[in-house]
């Protein structure tokens, strides 16, 4: 036996173990349930009981959350991602052999359900999850809307209510986060920068099965009582919640890991994998939009994970972090949850508007609009979204003095989002546009981001916050900026990479009877939004003044609208994947690097690594 | 062609049908989906002329166990039901029976009376506008949406009974404190109620558990027209 | 010469296409600001307080403000969109002699955006000082306000004993709020006036507003509090400062 890390074992042995080849999501799901239970009985058992002097009774959140961790170890070892550190442990690695297992070599469709390392394994397994993400986040939101149709409410109980509004936010923000960067920045992005597979492909598989992990505990929120407070999860109301809330904890906890594996992977490999010849200056923009929404993640997303564990330490230990009656503060969580929770809505955004940049180029024939304008913006938007979290405080009396500072730092960001509006128009300006649904979103992005950016502008104003803070305007601005800008960018990246990644294209009727519905739909349900917003409704509210009623049908009528357009937008995702026209290696004509290999791309990308000379915006003569 | 529109049509079909189920399913699980009606009366003499009477029985328990089936039978609640229906500009007198036992009230505010007849409720055959804020059980406090109809306002703080009139049994109620009041219902609308006085121990400010969740601590207060 | 060509050969700013946007550009500019500005203002309602007036007209303007950015970026777009349009699978050739770079249009672009954030933040700034005199009127009358789940609880520490489910106000008097909570986050919104303050739990934050119209209002609490938070709401009367004497005196308190 050689001791050597990387070798195989001698000769004549087996170069794969058995046991990698039988891990899958099957033995994960059931070694994870197996191991919820056997916490959840020892906890229940070995725990003390509470007594009456405890302030808060921890003992049942003890036991779930317990319980949660069990399900946690027993996923993760049950999918196998504890067979490299184990190796590791002894003093070896994985052979030549697994890893090519690993990738998935030879496996057919059953390298979509194990721990595949393939980054493009890993993009397809992102999409699929995302979109049942989403379908799960769509079905909640109906349930909202259709109480919200009727000003007495009382179709869905206050209590279950508040449940599915918290839920249904949670789940959209974890949805919106991965919805361009999972499927798209790891089956795109490292053919974009002419790389053979991700830096550390271990790592990618690992970041997607968490995310797997992470959803079963917030699904059982709603069998243990749900969850009390928005998906804000504010203190000290989260630790006045039943036990559902422990649910929503483990989801972000286990999410945030998943996060920072992701950010460390896609910007170590952006930084050092990119193709010879691929400067700075050559790398699409794309990659910029990637990677600043995961370098904006990296250090907002630990502060997150420090909340929630503090929520969890306040719930299940007596804890007063967050309990003025032991001298802890709501304002304590709120800030912590804000350093995340700004930054976060850029997460969000700066892959879908970098992917729409990327786009634009291919559908208007022509460079794309000042570059270094493009960085620029996105540089910007990076760096000063570390500095606005307050605005989302103006109203919590924390720090009157701060608003002023804080309404200065957040009006300063509109001048680097400004410059990505210049960018898209001016590449539009004289292009020769080809209407494809793709073209069709960056307008429809332009319309709804500039909604969604100005009403911001009025938010960030200190007094007019203090009419609108809490009000259906602030819901109908972040779903103006996170879905009209944000899931219209993903939706169009489906479009444009659907064929690179499945072989076939999308069907054209039904992605643009989908495209329509869903813009139409979701400019009536959000424009009615502001106007009830604008009147007086509070945000996260089960009944309402009848004075709001014809807003809220408006509202409800265009959520009707924009479920008929995603549930089409389903099928044809699915009919295409199964029976669309079959697609050419480069549908659209483009110059980025993923259009220059086959489809299906083989294993390791490329036959010889690119070696690259110039940008991919080069369309027509262009003049500087 | 033909089948890319009926596999559209169909996938929104299903998909509305699924979100209808969950919904179903969801409103129907409802911790309480009871209602009591005021049961009629004759008609009453009031300040605002004779108007028809109605009388409504409740009692609050210091446990569920009186109902057939609870998840927390632990948790104190008010019985038969939490949700009331009462006819619009009526009288209706409403008898509490108070089971359980008490202590000195958050917030002195709710040991107030508000909003009944002639601003009084009669305890134990007593007429009084006040009930001395170190003795509480809990309360019956009623409003609604501020949206022009008559704003309602309404707090009834009921004395507890004292410990060692309590039953040892689970179970077993005995020694109510009698609470009569009477309302004057306005125009039609749906009001909520719950009890002011937090007593969900374990729970963060004790306003968890039963007093946040549906069918124990608070409900519906539902006044129709006729 | 054909005519594009000696188009092309004109200053930028005296080409048709540049012409036709520049005119879409003060269409859009017009409606956008407008429509939006109209609505807004009509939404809102009518003030019961400087601060609400304030508010509104600050909307109004920011709107105005904003709808020569927004109708720049529709112009641009919508001609765009209205020039070449190219369908079907394969693309149109490639346009030429197109500009991939322009630091004179940036740099305008930024130096403009920058200047108008400046006015913003300014104006932003001067309104909230103006909104925060009422918090130092020597006349000021004080409540306080305490959120308890599910609802509003008001005292007046300046007429001892006088305490209300409902909030009464005396016209045209500065009113300072001292909000404070029993339990979880709430916040105190008079919806009509536009203040707003959050009620933390152990801490007592401040909000002042001089109402300035007589008539009945909402409060409405703006923070998710629970169960019931949907009805955690009360009406604000402002009176006249005689009746609101007779009001305290009929509560037990006195002027």
């Amino acid at each position: 036996m050689t001791t050597t890390m990387g070798r195989t074992a001698s000769a004549g042995h087996s170069a794969k173990s058995p046991l990698i080849e039988k891990l899958n999501v099957f033995t994960a799901f059931g070694l994870g349930i197996i191991l919820a239970v056997v916490f959840y009985v020892l906890a229940a058992k070995l725990i003390p009981e509470d007594t009456d002097a405890m302030l808060i009774h921890t003992k049942h959140d003890q036991i779930i959350l317990l319980a949660m961790i069990g399900w946690f170890i027993g996923f993760m070892v049950g999918i196998g991602a504890l067979i490299g550190p184990f190796r590791w442990l002894l003093g070896k690695d994985l052979s030549h052999d697994e890893n090519m297992f690993y990738a998935g070599k030879d496996l057919g469709t059953k390298r979509y359900f194990r721990y595949t390392t393939d980054h493009k394994v890993v993009g397809i397994q992102y999409l699929v999850t995302t979109m049942i993400i989403f379908g799960v986040g769509g079905i909640l939101a109906m349930l909202i809307r259709t109480n919200l149709g009727n000003p007495e409410g009382g179709w869905i109980h206050p209590q279950a209510y508040n449940a599915i509004v918290g839920i249904h936010g949670i789940i959209m923000i974890v949805g919106t986060i991965i919805m361009i960067t999972g499927p798209f920045g790891n089956f795109v992005m490292p053919i974009m920068i002419g790389a053979r597979d991700m830096a550390f492909p271990r790592l990618n598989a690992l970041s997607f099965w968490l995310i797997v992990a992470a959803i079963p505990p917030i699904l059982s929120s709603f069998f243990l009582g749900g969850i009390m407070t928005g998906w804000t999860a504010y203190e000290p109301l989260a630790s006045e919640s039943p036990a559902g809330m422990d649910g929503y904890i483990m989801f972000i906890c286990i999410f945030a890991i998943s996060t920072m594996v992701a950010g460390a992977n896609i910007t170590a490999t952006v930084v050092r994998m990119r193709a010879r010849g691929m400067t700075w200056n050559r790398t699409p923009i794309f990659i910029y939009g990637v990677v600043a929404s995961v370098a904006l993640a990296l250090p907002a997303f630990p502060v997150f994970f420090l909340s929630q564990i503090m929520s969890a330490f306040d719930r299940a230990m007596g804890t007063t972090f967050y309990n003025p009656a032991g001298g802890g503060s709501g304002w304590l969580y709120e800030n912590l949850f804000w350093l995340m929770g700004h930054p976060e809505v850029y997460v969000i955004l700066l892959p879908a508007i970098g992917a729409l940049m990327e786009m634009a180029p291919v559908f208007t024939r022509r460079p794309l609009f000042s570059f270094n304008v493009a960085v620029m913006g996105i540089a910007g938007i990076c760096g000063l979204s570390a500095l606005v979290w307050a605005h989302h405080m103006y109203m919590s009396g924390w720090a009157p003095l701060l608003n002023g500072p804080f309404m200065l730092t957040t009006e300063l960001i509109s001048i680097p989002t400004g410059m990505l509006f210049l960018v898209l128009v001016g590449t539009l300006w004289r292009g020769r546009l080809w209407l494809t649904v793709p073209m069709a979103s960056i307008y429809a992005l332009l319309w709804n981001f500039m909604v969604g950016g100005i009403t911001g502008i009025y938010l960030s104003d200190v007094p007019a916050d203090g009419a609108l803070h809490g009000t259906m305007f602030v819901t109908a601005h972040f779903h103006y900026t996170l879905m009209g800008a944000g899931l219209t960018g993903a939706i169009a990246s489906l479009s444009y990479w659907f064929p690179k990644m499945t072989g076939r294209m999308l069907d054209r009727r039904l992605s643009w009877v989908s495209f329509w519905m869903v813009q139409i739909g979701f400019n009536v349900a959000f424009m009615g939004m502001f106007l009830v917003g604008l009147a007086g409704q509070p945000r996260r509210v089960e009944a309402y003044n009848a004075m709001f009623n014809r807003g809220n049908m408006v509202t409800t009528a265009g959520a009707y609208v924009i479920m008929t357009g995603m549930l089409i937008l389903l099928f044809a995702v699915v009919d295409s994947w199964r029976n669309g026209i079959k697609a050419s290696d480069n549908p659209w004509f483009a110059k980025t690097l993923e259009w220059s290999v086959p489809t299906p791309v083989p294993l390791e990308n490329f036959a010889t690594l690119p070696v690259v000379t110039t940008d991919a915006y080069g369309y027509g003569k262009a003049k500087s | 062609m033909n089948r890319r529109i009926v596999g559209a049509f169909a996938t929104v079909v299903l998909g509305a049908g699924l979100i209808a189920g969950i919904g179903t399913y969801v409103s129907a699980a409802k911790a309480d989906t009871t209602i009591l009606d005021a049961t009629p009366a004759g008609t009453l003499e009031t300040p605002q002329g004779t108007l028809k009477h109605y009388t409504m029985d409740l009692s609050i328990y210091p446990d569920s166990f009186f109902k057939t089936s609870s998840p927390h039978p632990d948790w104190v609640s008010y019985g038969p039901s939490t949700n009331f229906r009462v006819p619009a500009h009526s009288a209706i007198t409403f008898t509490m029976k108070q089971y359980d036992s008490g202590e000195p009230i958050t917030n002195d505010f709710f040991a107030r009376v508000a909003g009944t007849m002639n601003g009084t409720i009669n305890i134990n055959g007593k007429d009084v506008t006040k009930v001395d804020a170190n003795t509480i059980g809990h309360t019956f406090t009623v409003r609604g949406l501020s949206n022009g109809k008559s704003n309602v306002f309404i707090n009834v703080p009921m004395p507890m009974v004292p410990e060692d009139k309590m039953s040892e049994n689970e179970g077993e109620y005995i020694n109510p404190t009698i609470v009569k009041f009477t309302i004057i219902t306005g125009d039609a609308g749906e009001y909520v109620w719950n009890c002011e006085f937090p007593c969900g121990d374990g729970t963060l400010a004790r306003f968890g558990g039963p007093m946040s969740s549906q069918g124990f601590m608070s409900g519906h207060f539902i006044v129709t027209d006729n | 010469m054909s005519q594009t060509q000696t188009q092309d050969k004109a200053p930028w700013w005296k080409r048709k296409d540049v012409k036709e946007t520049a005119i879409l550009w003060v269409i859009l500019s017009v409606l956008l600001g407008g429509i939006a500005g109209e609505v807004i203002a009509r939404s809102m309602g009518a003030p019961a307080s400087e601060t609400m007036a304030n508010t509104i007209r600050m909307m109004k303007v920011f709107t105005w403000v904003s709808a020569p950015v927004a109708g720049l970026v529709g112009a641009i777009a919508l001609k765009s969109l209205l020039q070449k349009r190219h369908y079907g699978d394969t693309p149109p050739a490639e346009s030429d002699h197109e500009i991939a770079n322009s630091p004179k249009a940036a740099a305008v672009w930024i130096v403009t955006s920058g200047l108008l954030c400046l006015f913003a933040l300014v104006f932003g700034m001067i309104v909230m000082q103006e909104d925060a005199k009422s918090l130092q009127a020597p006349n000021a009358i004080h409540v306080n306000v305490t959120g308890q789940q599910w609802l509003w609880n008001f005292d007046y520490p300046d007429n001892a004993g006088v305490r209300s489910h409902d909030l009464y106000l005396p016209v045209d008097r500065p009113v300072i709020f001292n909000v404070s909570a029993k339990d979880v986050k709430h916040s105190f919104w008079i919806v009509q006036m536009g203040v707003k303050v959050d009620a933390n739990p152990g801490y007592i934050t401040q909000t002042a507003v001089t109402p300035n119209k007589i008539g009945v209002f909402d409060v409405r609490c703006a923070e998710l509090c629970g169960l019931l938070h949907a009805y955690m709401q009360s009406q604000v009367h402002v009176v006249s400062q005689a009746d609101y004497d007779a009001w305290i005196k009929s509560q037990g308190g006195r002027a």
